[in-house]
């Protein structure tokens, strides 16, 4: 990406760039389409009464007191938090050693966790979820239901975020020199790992640990189908959205807690693209390679 | 980290000591790190994707081909599949509309603006799901952001019905549009800027330089964006159902929406329906996936 970001400086000829007065109003119009419904959500979570102008009557944090008092929010907080941290740690502690495991030893551990990886991506959550729900209902029937399985499925959802963003990290750190380097002069593998490995994928675990996180954060569908007793932000704002019928506050408080999980989203993201210096979040399975061919 | 010596390589092993232990031995040493991935996966994901398919062709009396006789019979999951993919078509198409040209322009800004664009795309791809279903409410709902500025300005603006095709369409794009940018961008790369000045050398305009040169190249990429922005927005669900919850029951049809009511609702068919618009979601999710592949395999074969 690099080598073609540099446009040629000081050219006579015309850039290959088309008018300029379309590009503005397009980019109007995405910033606009983009930032107005974040900015309606933070208004609404201040606002005292708005049905009939512009902007609101009168604004008030009252909301906000209200809806972090209330026992329900709080507690659907500190769940799904609590759902967040365990995927991010289930998927770090079993993602590492396999990512590993294939560069150094195993090849053929790469070919099926790609395979694996495409799962997530092509089927939908609520697919996964139900099909979880099912399997269970055979294979465990005392964890239909429950947050363990609920964790379990988050994870396996979520792994592929974290799998790109290691093995990412283990290329760009030359991993396998690294590990026969510490073997030659005699480390142990729990050594390697510890302080060879670890300290150089660094980078690369912590995003995929918070992509894996904020994947789970703001998952629906699953949480929905697997765990019924699970009450999660998404689940708490849905029956909001669902119950609400135009009685004073709701709208407001569900404004509030919007705008918290969209500022814990924001801050996550931030996170990501700086430990991840700068670069974009490649999601598309398969960008890496044109990345790497381009340079090459 | 595991049992066998990383000096000893598991061909030497297995040639110094043969035996069933030697093997298991070795086998373990290729695989055991990868298992606790492994055994996630095949329970979480394989696991559950064989047991919906099964489930479909099997009732009381053993194998049939009753059940899908008898979903697939019912108008309103006729509809349901029609919308999805209606939907799925639409927005992807859209997406591809306007993300593309956006990701272009983005990927030959100067890296200042480049870097406030990327992070107001990652922002916004982020927010996803209720909370998304709820900031369309606040933005375009009956008394949303938008509608209240448009009639205080004195237009008659009636906004579209918050669960009509319309309003998840204009939902659904505020992720798509930053995704599909964000997973195009680095192949815009590959249209080099000598390649224009080359093309204009030989006097070539700008509409035929795209036509001949840049679409050319980059078509691959935006049909693989195009499926898989398609492959998501037909498996949406959460804007979905927050979206359509104030209307209940005259909400749009979608496999997703009449999956999960198949779920709460445990009438009738009940979770047979279910299995069944969730592996009509997986063969269609499949197809697209597999298509965008071997796009992408051929795309890449150029470069």
């Amino acid at each position: 990406m690099t080598a073609t970001t540099v446009t040629s400086v000081g050219e006579t000829r015309e850039p290959l760039r088309p008018a300029r007065i379309g590009q503005a109003i397009m980019f109007v119009g995405l910033f606009t389409y983009f930032t107005l419904p974040m900015v309606a959500v933070f208004l609404y979570s201040i606002a005292t009464r708005w049905t009939a102008n512009i902007l609101p009557d009168g604004y008030t944090l009252d909301w906000w007191v209200s809806a972090f008092t209330d026992q329900a929010v709080i507690g659907a907080f500190g769940s799904t938090l609590v759902l967040a941290t365990l995927t991010a740690v289930l998927d770090i502690a079993v993602v590492v050693p396999a990512a590993y495991w294939s560069r150094v030893r195993n090849p053929r551990i790469r070919t099926i966790v790609e395979l694996s990886a495409a799962i997530p991506f092509a089927l939908p959550y609520l697919v996964i979820g139900f099909g979880l729900l099912q399997f269970s209902g055979i294979v465990a029937p005392a964890l239909q239901g429950t947050f363990p399985l609920l964790v379990v499925g988050h994870a396996a959802i979520a792994f592929p975020f974290l799998y790109w963003a290691v093995d990412g990290a283990m290329a760009a750190a030359g991993i396998e020199r690294l590990s026969e380097a510490a073997e030659a002069c005699g480390g142990s593998p729990a050594q390697i790992v510890r302080r060879v490995v670890l300290p150089n994928i660094k980078p690369g675990v912590v995003t995929g640990g918070l992509l894996a996180f904020a994947t789970s954060f703001g998952e629906f569908a699953m949480v929905q189908t697997i765990a019924r007793g699970v009450y999660t932000v998404p689940i708490w704002s849905a029956e909001a959205i669902r119950s609400y019928s135009g009685e004073s506050g709701a709208f407001n408080r569900l404004a509030a807690v919007t705008m918290v999980n969209f500022i814990v989203l924001f801050a996550l993201s931030a996170a990501v693209v700086y430990f991840n210096r700068g670069q974009t979040v490649r999601l598309l399975p398969g960008a890496r390679n044109i990345e790497q061919r381009e340079q090459g | 980290m595991n049992a066998t010596s990383p000096t000893v390589t598991p061909a030497l092993e297995a040639g110094v000591r043969s035996g069933i232990g030697a093997r298991v031995r070795q086998w373990l040493g290729a695989w055991l790190p990868a298992l606790p991935l492994l055994a996630l996966v095949s329970v979480a994901l394989i696991g559950p994707g064989v047991v919906l398919v099964a489930q479909t062709f099997v009732d009381a009396n053993g194998l049939t081909l009753d059940l899908w006789g008898r979903v697939l019979g019912q108008p309103v999951n006729q509809d349901a599949i029609v919308t999805s993919l209606a939907l799925g078509i639409c927005s992807a198409t859209l997406t591809l509309v306007v993300g593309a040209p956006s990701a272009w322009l983005i990927s030959r800004m100067l890296a200042g603006r480049r870097a406030f664009w990327l992070g107001l795309l990652n922002v916004a791809a982020n927010f996803g799901g209720i909370g998304l279903a709820f900031a369309y409410l606040a933005t375009l709902g009956s008394v949303g952001m938008l509608t209240l500025i448009l009639q205080a300005i004195g237009l008659p603006f009636v906004p579209p019905r918050s669960s009509s095709f319309l309003a998840l369409l204009m939902a659904y794009e505020y992720t798509n549009i930053p995704l599909f940018v964000l997973l195009t961008i680095p192949a815009m790369g590959i249209v080099r800027d000598d390649w224009w000045e080359a093309a204009q050398t030989a006097s070539a305009t700008r509409w035929q330089f795209w036509q001949r040169i840049g679409l050319p190249i980059l078509s691959p990429f935006l049909v693989a964006g195009w499926l898989l922005i398609f492959t998501w927005s037909i498996g949406i669900y959460g804007i979905a159902y927050g979206l359509a919850g104030q209307s209940g029951g005259t909400a749009v049809h979608l496999i997703t929406l009449q999956i999960g009511t198949a779920l709460q609702s445990d009438i009738l068919l009940g979770p047979a329906r279910a299995a069944i618009l969730a592996v009509v979601l997986m063969v269609i999710a499949s197809a697209s996936l597999i298509t965008y592949r071997i796009l992408l395999r051929r795309a890449l074969r150029w470069f």
